[in-house]
């Protein structure tokens, strides 16, 4: 009886955690979109409502089933549209991982929030900041609470999003704006990955559902496809996780993601969106062993971005490189964890990393401080790195290995140069030869209109620059 | 100062000069002009206030202001925007406009034999704000006739009714507008647009649409940063030791690599000129000749390239001539090595480019040739008529109430717009400042002389006497105190007392100086432990955790172990998460007694005496002889007067100021100790006025001190409040009674000191409880998500040296400087000379930096906290790699009132007008007019302004001074600025 009744009401229950923080988010940005100046305690008060009440339901959901009243499941919450026989349900998954994932993201976003009232006060993106953290609250717990590949994708977007308007926090300068810029398209770019993944399922098998296999205590994806299908969806799921958790060779937009207000950055780059990609991974794990080349290409991607970001982050002089490279390191290796089949051992990575590396980010800048501290209690200076003439007794300073360090494996002018250039020098091409024969072609009509020869001409000129 | 004084456009005169010279030489002189007017902010840990135009002292403020927004692109005064809302406000009344116009030259010339007034025109303008909109838009107005439609909403509802109600209709108001315009734009003179720089690059930017800024200083920040780093990274950049372009060189010589497309003729070049045994200076020379520069622009394209990244640029020069202010150690940098790095990426980028550029010039060959590029630049500039200005004269004419018939002459219109942009927008904000100026000039004199009549004087028998910083800070804090015990006498002093040393405490690494940054410090005064024993058992356990700590810190960074950081302990993290950004006070209080756990700091002396013995380590004298210390001590108490009527205690309170989440936690520590804490340079005073050979040698020169006085030195915290006192077991016992006395009377103070503190912070209720304050003051210090610990040094803006008695019972709002002075004793003004030239550049250095950072917190502040990131120890970056920002950051200036500082002096004009004379240093600030400088006579109390190089007697405009119960009552409920009050408390507990 009471199960049945859970298993009821908690489809509604489940649809209400991502919609408070998406409500916050319109009740914070509503007012000021039609000229009305809201105050910070308004947008404050809106906020913590929002992720209280969002708290409140996911630890509802999480005692009930902590306290074997209900079994990991997956709910619908009714159909949002459907097309000929395709339909989009709208379904939850809940389980141990979902919850202890979502339950933790918005333990940090509460606490970040409550944080950033004193950090952003009379900062002018005072209320966009806490916008967009509701966007992506409301993210994180649509990821975690996804009942199907679909739904997990619209979660992965709003985080997406959400965190390339937070590195543009500071819109004034161009720096922000071009790195956010370049966050985008990596994410874009790889999340073409995910949607691979889902219209293969959807294609094959009719849909992208999550399920209970067995008495397994996760939810996950059910191994389906066979041959090269399953190598495909393998793959491209693999790949949708490299972009979101910057793992070679993605990781160059993870560094210059430092570009927000402090929090904001703590809480994407340090705790929760950068370790999307092995969540995403744990839930699709059959997908990943489907095949031993799979796997095996996650724990070497996973392991190549571990000494990376190790090697890297050795030789960065600004501290939120440093800390930026140290969360690469860490989450490369919850990807080879996961390529090794260490689930649970991953899960708790990832809570135990997060939670540290948001303290470090933080407290990063507090930093002198910090240091003069330790410096005084050392009693003598930490410079390890200020020997002058280090360049002959490690291996770490011979010109080539710190040069590849300093300019991070060339990771990005191997994407930009060699990648996007090559395929940007195609497209001029194409559009050079365009250009040449129409010029040619309408030359040719324009024989017979000797006045019209002359605008052609500098029509043609000025497409040229 | 003037044998390197800074070049600037239109000296043609000196740039050929550098033509005779040969092209090494000239090169060392361009650099050497460069490196004056680049940031010259020491590394954050020494962070001391100065004037942000130091290298411009030599000329007039305004003209310097002009010079220097021109060369660095950055605003000189507050936005006209912001000066109207001053208007509005009444912030700038009237009578300020009034007087400013009164005094800029020509106002009474018509324009044309009868036409207006400058000043007329001069005073629309500046009463009337509004926006001129681009040429095109203008053009675009015109045809629409949006612009003839009706008169312009910024000449105001009146003068529009008047304009409507003369023209009789809208259809005939509108032809009389459209008439009015066309005179004008007949009359309109041609301007060509500035060249946009004179780098290649800029010349790249306006031809091609490539910025090679953006390829170049990516790699360049990297690597400065790299180079610069005093121990953040685990790895530090080889072969530093032979300077920077060297270790560039050993870097990128080994060809090979995956490099940027620009990068990739890098390795060839940089090999050769490795081969080619060039220096810094032959490299630089290499690369001006390849981007073809004039030989006479050579120091103006330095300049401009070094400018391109003023603040790496800076810290390079900082490193190159300061090196003992660096925290760690010295590295070898030198300005010319940076300038060639940049200069040869500059170069290897711009061959790329051209190669990249001929889709853009069109102009076949496969590179296009430097000179078709310059050529393409300037041709992008075509002279224009300059519709903005005639836009301008057409609002102004409407406001003047001038029609096409006052214009019908051509020459009428051309001067109307002639001397509509000759009162351009620097012009107008030039005066808006004089005016925003004289509003707060007139008020606080005005309120100093009201306040003459009801003055008291001090307490005949002070039960305390407390000697203070200057800090305007310590303005409440006196203030309270005073208040709560009118039996009190208070001082102020610059913040070292005269103990200008070098000093190691018991926990230092490395010893620093404590005294204003212009001294050099020739003494070492060492903090040393009474019980080797108990030192030993403290060092031990100290020791332990720091090395417990280290190996988490490193741990945290590293693969394996961070991995096993994480599995292990990474979740417990959470509860310090959930400390600070819930409980921050609570949570800050548990992990302070944490830390302190187990821990006893032995009781310790400072090494004040010495014998003349040099530490051979530092080369500095260990400690004082008696003789020095006799002077110190004398020094101090004859300039302010403290010579006699001791009290039993004597307190001498140095300050500074502790805080979390603050990169620029040094900018509030104590200006006259050098941005460290002054409580050592207590202590160590207090030590010297109890010797008893040095109180013999003062009562020998005139100077007795009571037997029964003790001096005794504390600390006071600016950020939390709290205080903190020095060798009280050595207090006497008789005086054991009135020390537990002081304490109380300074808890008290302090506490209503927070509170008034906290009436500045938002996050603080309007009316606060009294016993919350502390608790508020506590949390803004130890909070990690407070970029606001404390206000620091805002609002700060005059400064008065004399007697107490003439402040004493005048709520001054925390905005005043006050240095004891007694002129009694100082016919000749040599103590009055000495107290200027070393009080008045800190405080004019303090009231400049505010100035600058608030009225351009992009160009010379460091703009807001939020993104900045710590980078090398040494400065902070915004967000991922940007320029070095140097300056203050938005969140300790945004409550400031940019003014300069108006020093109003207890002494005869005679003794001024001699110390100028003669004291360059002083004479350079008044002189040039960056500090405002009045005389009150020290018998007659009359006042006179320093203007346009003499004294001009003061006239009070109102002798109105409100009169408040207390401090408190003045201020409680509310946040903005104060005017000054007399504090009828104080007025009554005398009587």
């Amino acid at each position: 009886m009471l199960p049945e009744l859970l298993r009821a009401t908690s489809a509604h229950v489940v649809l209400l955690v991502p919609a408070l923080p998406v409500l916050a988010f319109a009740a914070v940005l509503l007012p000021r979109l039609f000229g009305r100046a809201t105050s910070e305690a308004y947008t404050y008060g809106v906020v913590a409502t929002g992720v209280l009440g969002a708290s409140l339901f996911m630890g509802l959901l999480a005692a009930v089933l902590l306290a074997g009243l209900g079994a990991p499941s997956v709910v619908g919450a009714g159909r949002w549209f459907a097309v000929g026989h395709d339909a989009f349900e709208v379904r939850f998954g809940l389980d141990a991982l979902g919850l202890a994932y979502g339950g933790f993201s918005l333990l940090m976003v509460a606490l970040v929030a409550a944080f950033s009232r004193r950090y952003l006060h009379r900062e002018q993106g005072f209320h966009r900041f806490y916008a967009l953290l509701m966007l992506f609250a409301a993210g994180l717990a649509l990821v975690s609470l996804a009942g199907s590949l679909d739904m997990l994708l619209i979660g992965w977007e709003l985080v997406g999003i959400s965190s390339t308007l937070l590195i543009a926090f500071f819109n004034q300068r161009p720096g922000p704006v071009r790195n956010a810029l370049r966050a985008f398209v990596t994410y874009r770019a790889c999340d073409v990955g995910l949607v691979i993944a889902i219209v293969c399922l959807h294609v094959n098998f009719g849909d992208a559902d999550f399920v209970r296999p067995g008495n397994a205590a996760w939810l996950g994806m059910p191994q389906r496809a066979a041959g090269a299908l399953s190598l495909l969806i393998g793959f491209s799921l693999m790949f949708a996780a490299m972009g979101k958790s910057a793992q070679v060779p993605f990781s160059g937009w993870l560094p210059r993601a430092m570009e927000g207000p402090t929090p904001s950055s703590a809480i994407f780059y340090g705790a929760l969106s950068v370790h999307l990609g092995p969540f995403l991974l744990l839930r699709c794990h059959e997908q990943v062993h489907a095949s031993p080349l799979i796997g095996g290409a996650l724990i070497g991607v996973g392991l190549a971005t571990a000494l990376h970001g190790a090697l890297v982050g050795r030789v960065q002089t600004d501290i939120k490189s440093m800390l930026a490279y140290g969360s690469v390191t860490q989450v490369g290796l919850i990807m080879a964890e996961i390529g090794l089949g260490l689930h649970l051992v991953a899960l708790l990575h990832i809570i135990g990393h997060a939670g540290y590396r948001t303290l470090q980010i933080l407290r990063a800048p507090s930093l002198l401080h910090d240091r003069h501290h330790l410096e005084q209690m050392l009693g003598h200076h930490v410079s390890h790195a200020i020997d002058l003439d280090s360049g002959s007794n490690r291996w770490l300073t011979l010109p080539r290995v710190y040069r590849h360090a300093l300019e991070r494996g060339g990771l990005d002018a191997l994407l930009t140069d060699r990648v996007i250039g090559v395929l940007l020098d195609a497209l001029r091409g194409l559009d050079a030869a365009e250009q040449r024969w129409s010029g040619r072609l309408a030359r040719a009509v324009l024989a017979a209109l000797p006045r019209g020869r002359r605008a052609g001409r500098n029509e043609e000129k000025a497409h040229v620059s | 100062m003037n044998a390197a004084r800074p070049m600037l456009a239109g000296e043609a005169a000196s740039e050929q000069a550098h033509t005779a010279l040969d092209p090494r030489a000239a090169l060392c002189v361009a650099l050497d002009h460069a490196a004056h007017l680049l940031p010259s902010q020491p590394p954050l840990h020494a962070f001391v206030h100065h004037n942000t135009l130091h290298a411009f002292e030599d000329r007039d403020f305004d003209v310097a202001l002009r010079e220097a927004s021109a060369l660095y692109g950055t605003e000189p005064y507050q936005s006209e925007q912001a000066f109207a809302a001053h208007i509005a406000s009444g912030r700038i009344d009237s009578r300020d406009i009034e007087s400013v116009l009164a005094r800029e030259p020509g106002g009474e010339e018509r324009l044309w034999p009868g036409g207006p007034t400058r000043s007329r025109l001069r005073r629309f303008r500046l009463r009337h704000v509004f926006e001129t909109p681009a040429a095109e838009t203008v053009a675009w107005m015109v045809s629409e006739g949006e612009l003839f439609v009706a008169s312009h909403p910024a000449i105001g509802a009146d003068a529009r009714a008047r304009a409507l109600s003369a023209a009789r209709s809208r259809r005939r108001l509108s032809a009389r507008l459209r008439a009015l315009w066309q005179r004008l734009v007949a009359a309109a003179p041609v301007s060509t647009p500035p060249r946009r720089g004179l780098r290649v690059r800029d010349a790249l930017l306006t031809a091609c649409d490539i910025d090679i800024d953006e390829w170049v200083h990516p790699v360049l920040i990297r690597l400065a940063g790299a180079y610069l780093d005093q121990g953040m990274a685990a790895v530090g950049m080889p072969h530093r030791g032979a300077g920077f372009l060297a270790a560039v060189r050993a870097l990128y010589a080994p060809a090979g690599g995956i490099a940027e497309r620009w990068m990739r003729g890098l390795n060839a070049t940089v090999a050769e000129h490795a081969r080619e045994q060039r220096d810094a200076l032959d490299t630089i020379a290499w690369a001006l000749e390849a981007a073809a520069v004039p030989r006479a622009q050579w120091p103006q394209y330095v300049l401009h390239t070094l400018l391109a990244l003023k603040g790496w640029a800076g810290m390079f020069h900082q490193y190159e001539t300061h090196p003992e202010r660096l925290p760690v150690r010295t590295v070898p940098a030198t300005l010319a090595d940076f300038l060639a790095v940049q200069l040869t990426l500059e170069t290897v980028a711009m061959r790329h480019a051209l190669t990249q550029a001929q889709g853009h010039l069109a102009r076949g060959a496969a590179a296009v040739a430097l000179a078709d590029l310059f050529a393409e630049a300037a041709a992008t500039r075509p002279a224009q008529p300059d519709l903005g200005a005639v836009f301008e004269a057409f609002v102004v004419a409407q406001g003047l109430g001038l029609d096409a018939a006052d214009l019908a002459e051509a020459v009428h219109a051309r001067a109307l717009i002639d001397a509509v942009r000759e009162f351009d927008g620097l012009a107008r904000r030039r005066l808006l400042h004089a005016a925003y100026e004289h509003h707060y000039r007139v008020h606080v004199l005005d309120s100093l002389i009201a306040h003459q009549p009801h003055r008291r004087d001090e307490p005949q028998l002070p039960a305390l006497q407390a000697v203070f910083c200057m800090d305007e800070r310590e303005e409440s804090l006196r203030r309270h105190l005073e208040e709560l015990s009118p039996d009190v006498q208070t001082f102020g002093y610059a913040g070292f007392f005269g103990v200008a040393m070098s000093y190691r405490g018991l926990d230092d690494v490395k010893e620093r100086p404590l005294c204003p940054v212009v001294v050099t410090p020739r003494h070492l005064v060492e903090e040393l432990p009474l019980d080797a024993a108990a030192h030993a058992r403290y060092q031990v356990a100290r020791r332990r955790r720091g090395r417990a700590s280290n190996f988490v810190r490193t741990a945290r960074d590293d693969a394996l172990r961070g991995s096993g950081w994480a599995l292990l302990v990474g979740t417990l993290k959470i509860v310090p998460l959930i400390g600070c950004s819930l409980f921050p006070r609570a949570f800050a209080r548990l992990v302070h007694r944490l830390h302190e756990l187990g821990l006893e700091r032995p009781h310790t002396r400072l090494r004040v005496e010495g014998n003349g013995t040099i530490d051979p380590a530092t080369g500095l004298a260990l400690g004082y002889t008696v003789a020095e210390m006799t002077d110190i001590v004398h020094g101090m108490l004859s300039t302010m007067g403290l010579a006699r009527d001791f009290a039993p205690i004597v307190l001498i309170v140095g300050h500074g100021s502790s805080s979390l989440n603050n990169p620029h936690e040094a900018a509030h520590d104590c200006g006259a100790t050098g941005g460290g804490r002054g409580g050592p340079n207590a202590r160590a005073f207090a030590a010297m006025a109890n010797h008893p050979e040095v109180r013999a040698r003062l009562a020998q020169r005139g100077l007795a001190i009571d037997a029964h006085t003790w001096f005794v030195g504390a600390y006071h915290n600016t950020c939390d409040d709290a205080m903190t006192y020095y060798d009280t077991d050595l207090v006497p016992a008789s005086h054991g009674g009135a020390l537990a006395r002081t304490r109380e009377r300074l808890a008290a103070a302090c506490t209503r000191d927070a509170h008034e503190r906290c009436r500045r912070f938002e996050s603080a209720p309007a009316v606060l409880a009294i016993d919350e304050a502390m608790h508020h003051a506590e949390e803004h210090a130890t909070d990690l998500g407070q970029p606001r610990p404390e206000y620091g040094h805002a609002t700060n803006a005059v400064c008065v040296i004399g007697r107490r008695r003439s402040t004493r019972g005048l709520f001054l709002d925390r905005r005043a400087f006050l240095i004891s002075y007694d002129p009694r004793d100082d016919a000749d003004g040599a103590k009055l000379g000495a107290l200027l030239a070393a009080a008045a550049p800190v405080g004019a250095g303090i009231s400049l930096e505010y100035y600058f950072s608030y009225v351009d917190p992009r160009g010379y502040g460091c703009g807001t906290k939020l993104p900045h990131n710590i980078t090398g120890l040494v400065g902070v970056v915004d967000g991922h790699a940007s320029d070095l920002r140097t300056g203050l950051p938005w969140q300790m200036v945004e409550i400031h009132e940019p003014m300069r500082l108006l020093t109003v002096v207890e002494a005869t004009t005679a003794v001024l007008e001699h110390i100028v004379a003669t004291r360059p240093g002083v004479a350079a600030l008044v002189l040039n007019r960056w500090i405002q400088l009045a005389a009150v006579d020290p018998e007659s109390g009359a006042v006179q302004v320093f203007e346009e190089g003499r004294f001009v007697p003061y006239v009070p405009h109102s002798r109105d001074l409100p009169l408040v119960e207390s401090s408190m009552d003045h201020y409680t409920g509310r946040r903005g600025h104060l005017s000054c009050a007399r504090v009828r408390a104080e007025v009554e507990h005398a009587a």
